[in-house]
């Protein structure tokens, strides 16, 4: 019974995806007749009024975007926000048994005959009117301690970098799924039709790096107008958006205008969704050509922002360039943007490559909240600050304290999340002395999916896509909101 | 007596509904209806009035000793064979019957069977014996209750309950957790079934020390201890659970409520404890805050409607307007520059005005006639003229946004004289203002007059040096 109840939910809206595509391609396809004609010319008899159109959230929402500042490689929480002194009490010291408990270890550290505690890189302070404790690492992050709500009870499954970015990214280890960017898309539409709903920046530290696939922000099953689009540094931020030399506007508005209708006749024969989303494709594409440059161009921006930012930020490909372009995007209506810095991925050499990360990445960062602040954004956007999974207590490789590294820990970390619904000044969760294992409030990825879902005024059980005969959440068949995130 | 023909149909009516029927309710599970029949349950409501009322008349007339009209005799036997068939259709419509259901629909067929064979009785020359008159008791209790579970289903297991001393509706300014939070969600959840009249599972609801003692399963409320409270256990179960609460067929709670509860278990379970005695830390002042704040779907849904159709031709490549959520009336506006502006783009939304509670015109060259429509927007809670040219005689409009709650206004030519307005708009919450011709004195001042109002006047100076004073060139590797 309840079974068809949830068919019933879904077949209508399905009908009404296909009849808002159809709407969108007609309206747009026809842009230079539309002002002449009839709008209601175009809705023939056989097609009724979408009565809920997919693009709009369950409930009102926080937040209207998301901006994913991601610490790819893992920072350690060590080295970050998770302040443990016991690390540097018991220095060298092997880690307990009882505290590992039989957690499995990466392939590195498995042969490893003692696993020696090792000392927090760098001094803590505490910060903002909650106390929290933030690395010297992060001096920045520090002064907007009162903003962000870090949390150190995170835990996933992965214990490798690509399925646990993977999963943080799609809600599954096993690359397919749609990116969380291209759900959100999906599930609240775009806010301004002449950028993509989904965008991605990426940059890259010094410190030790894994790769960074495009498969990580692919729509996977949902439909390809919902992929991330990965803006570059450079003179072209988006490949191949540009004209070639000689080819005016109008002449260009001729050749989609007709390519539009030759697609049109194709989706006619076939029926093939994919073709309406090329055409909404060509046409977002050709809107973007005039309004990707006028996003990317930061000449505008007065000293003030740049000094607030750092000097870094004039510096095409930087973090700190893309945390301001975040802010320029998110100003102009892209519903989720993606950064990705890499570099976090200390092995050994910790304290040097850590504090290259930090410097790369701790202004930026806490400039971006700043400024969304002072923009009243910070009312509506979402920031979150974050990597894929934790590092070891223990030492990598032989017991050395001027010179170590952190292997892979899956079972705490820490990330932050600011603004969009999420209560500020506040410290959630908490791992036992030794930082290995979650003593209170552990928030698990699938949990994480479904609170950052709800500041969207999405419910995480609702949002279904069905695909090939099965159903398919972000938070697949798990995940709790955790409401005391929520302000 | 001979049978005549005619009665004869009748009767095989009669058998013929009764034998469907049986049929029903013995095969409950196993049926499926389809949407025409599934239907026919809608007139249960209607129908069900005639055979209380006709069978009651015949009851009456029967132990009275009089003698009862055949034809009223199948009139009523024939509408509550009818009645039955109609509610066990309608019953199947809400899925998984509930405890009452279940009861209203064996009751109700039990009296439309026995009311069959009073008419076979009947028909027989039967009527007039002692144990008729039993039947006709039977009957006549059948009626009441199936009657009365019927209206439990429908209004609710306590509909006939006193009225009970109602709660003023909106909470105190700082509320006792106890007497005012959570004896609010007891009463409107709890109270109907666990009050001094109806003490089920032992338990009493009504004040603090019965709470305490719990009920003939005891740890009711264990103070500090949230997680192994019985109450808590019981609200947490999965809904189709027998020992779920409240049971089935009345209104579970929502998480808020239950959250509340939970929370205020876990700080004790006091009855001296009030809201501004909770840190700000603490979740459960949130949630109290949440509970006094009206929802905005309910305050939105006095809105005008607004089509569908409507949205689109309004909307454009630079125009989005957006549900605020699904099903809501309530409009969120966000527009964007065009290569071309062309202040139509703006002015065209005149026709959803009032539904508006959104608009985002930031960053556009505006003039007096967008800003007179911005002014006719008078249910706006939300807008952002942000780096726009507009003038202090344009925001003096904005007298008429009553329900403005934000307003972000940097980057603007405004001067002191818009102070006032600001002033006079008493939802304002936040205003967002720095970089305008507005003096720190006006702001001071504005302050003052408005102790709560959040005002955002930019980036703390201090913080501004210390950001610019590091040296940020970084290593980042250049591709």
């Amino acid at each position: 019974m309840e079974e068809e109840q949830k068919n019933t939910d879904e077949n209508p809206l399905k009908v009404n995806r296909r009849h808002f595509f159809s709407q969108l391609s007609v309206g747009i396809g026809s842009l230079a007749l539309g002002s002449l004609l009839i709008p209601d010319l175009f809705k023939t008899g056989a097609e009724t009024v979408a009565t809920q159109p997919l693009g709009i959230p369950h409930f009102a929402p926080k937040a209207k975007r998301v901006i994913y500042l991601f610490q790819a490689g893992a920072p350690s929480q060590f080295e970050t926000f998770d302040h443990k002194p016991t690390l540097r009490k018991r220095m060298g010291e092997d880690l307990p048994d009882s505290v590992r408990n039989g957690q499995r270890l990466t392939g590195m550290t498995s042969e490893q005959e003692s696993f020696p505690l090792m000392p927090p890189a760098v001094g803590f302070k505490q910060y903002g009117q909650a106390g929290s404790w933030i690395s010297d690492f992060f001096p920045h992050i520090g002064k907007i301690a009162d903003d962000i709500c870090i949390i150190r009870s995170m835990h996933t499954e992965a214990i490798n970098h690509d399925p646990a970015i993977t999963f943080f990214q799609t809600g599954s280890q096993q690359s397919g799924r749609p990116s969380m960017g291209s759900w959100m898309s999906y599930g609240l539409g775009s806010e301004n039709k002449n950028l993509p709903s989904f965008v991605v920046l990426t940059s890259r530290g010094k410190g030790n790096s894994q790769g960074l696939y495009s498969k990580l922000w692919s729509s996977g099953f949902l439909d390809s107008k919902h992929q991330g689009v990965l803006l570059r540094s450079g003179k072209d931020p988006v490949l191949y958006l540009n004209d070639p030399d000689g080819l005016s506007r109008s002449d260009k508005r001729h050749l989609l205008d007709h390519v539009s209708s030759l697609n049109k006749l194709h989706h006619v024969e076939t029926g093939d969704d994919e073709i309406e989303s090329r055409i909404a494709q060509y046409e977002m594409a050709y809107r973007m050509q005039m309004s990707v440059p006028d996003v990317m161009d930061i000449s505008k921006e007065p000293q003030s922002i740049i000094d607030l930012y750092g000097e870094d930020c004039q510096v095409p490909g930087t973090y700190a360039a893309n945390a301001l372009q975040a802010r320029r995007l998110a100003e102009n209506g892209v519903r989720f943007i993606q950064l990705y810095h890499q570099g976090w991925d200390q092995h050994g050499n910790l304290h040097n490559e850590m504090m290259g990360q930090a410097k790369d990445v701790d202004q930026a960062s806490a400039a971006l909240v700043m400024d969304l602040k002072q923009r009243g954004m910070l009312e509506d956007t979402l920031v979150i600050w974050g990597g894929e999974f934790g590092r070891s207590n223990y030492c990598q490789g032989k017991f050395d304290p001027t010179n170590y590294g952190r292997d892979h820990h899956p079972r705490a970390f820490s990330i932050w999340m600011a603004g969009g619904g999420i209560k500020p000044g506040m410290n959630y969760g908490q791992t036992d002395e030794f930082g290995y294992n979650i003593v209170e409030n552990p928030v698990h990825i699938n949990d994480f999916h479904a609170t950052l879902m709800h500041t969207l005024g999405l419910d995480h059980e609702q949002m279904i896509y069905k695909h090939q005969g099965r159903r398919f959440r972000l938070t697949d068949v798990a995940g709790n909101v955790i409401k005391d995130l929520l302000a | 007596m001979a049978v005549t023909p005619k009665n004869r149909w009748v009767d095989y009516g009669i058998f013929g509904l009764s034998l469907f029927l049986v049929f029903c309710l013995i095969f409950d599970s196993y049926i499926e209806l389809p949407a025409l029949v599934a239907w026919l349950g809608k007139w249960h409501p209607l129908l069900l009035h005639f055979p209380i009322v006709l069978l009651l008349i015949a009851i009456f007339l029967g132990l009275t000793g009089r003698s009862i009209p055949r034809n009223l005799l199948i009139v009523a036997v024939v509408s509550t064979l009818l009645t039955a068939i109609s509610g066990f259709f309608l019953g199947k419509e809400g899925g998984t019957k509930g405890e009452l259901l279940q009861w209203h629909q064996w009751l109700g067929g039990a009296l439309a069977l026995i009311a069959v064979f009073w008419y076979g009785l009947y028909t027989w020359q039967l009527g007039q014996k002692a144990y008729t008159k039993v039947l006709q008791v039977v009957l006549l209790v059948l009626v009441g209750f199936t009657g009365h579970y019927g209206g439990m289903v429908t209004h609710g297991e306590d509909f006939l309950a006193l009225p009970r001393p109602k709660r003023p509706e909106k909470l105190p300014e700082n509320p006792l957790i106890y007497e005012d939070v959570v004896g609010m969600i007891l009463d409107n959840n709890c109270v109907s079934c666990h009050n001094t009249n109806k003490q089920k599972g032992g338990l009493l609801m009504t004040n603090l020390g019965s709470l305490l003692k719990g009920g003939d399963v005891g740890n009711t409320v264990v103070p500090g201890d949230a997680e192994n409270s019985e109450l808590i256990k019981r609200l947490h179960l999965p809904k189709e659970d027998k020992e779920h609460m409240p049971p089935d067929g009345k209104k579970p709670l929502n998480d808020n409520e239950v959250r509340i509860l939970e929370k205020w278990i876990a700080l004790g379970a006091s009855d001296t404890l009030r809201l501004n005695d909770l840190g700000e830390q603490e979740p459960l002042v949130a949630l109290i805050e949440g509970l006094m704040q009206p929802d905005p779907m309910e305050k939105w849904a006095k809105l005008p409607e607004v089509a569908d159709s409507t949205l689109q031709n309004l909307s454009s490549d630079y125009v989005t307007i957006n549900r605020v959520a699904s099903g809501s009336r309530a409009l969120s506006v966000s527009a964007f520059n065009p290569p071309e502006y062309d202040p139509a783009m703006i002015t065209d939304l005149q026709r959803i005005a009032t539904n508006i509670v959104e608009l985002d015109i930031s960053g556009l060259p505006i003039g007096s006639e967008e800003m007179a429509f911005v002014a006719q927007c008078v249910n706006l809670e939300w807008l952002e003229v942000d780096q726009t040219p507009i003038t202090d005689a344009q925001v003096a409009n904005f007298k008429t946004l009553t329900n403005l709650e934000l307003l972000k206004i940097y980057e603007t030519q405004i001067s002191d004289q818009s102070i006032d307005i600001f002033k006079s708009l008493t939802k304002l919450k936040r205003l967002y203002l720095w970089q305008t011709g507005i003096t720190e004195a006006a702001i001071t001042n504005l302050q003052r007059d408005r102790p709560s109002l959040l005002i955002d006047s930019g980036i703390d100076e201090s913080a501004k040096i210390f950001f610019a004073a590091t040296d940020s060139i970084s290593q980042t590797e250049k591709e």
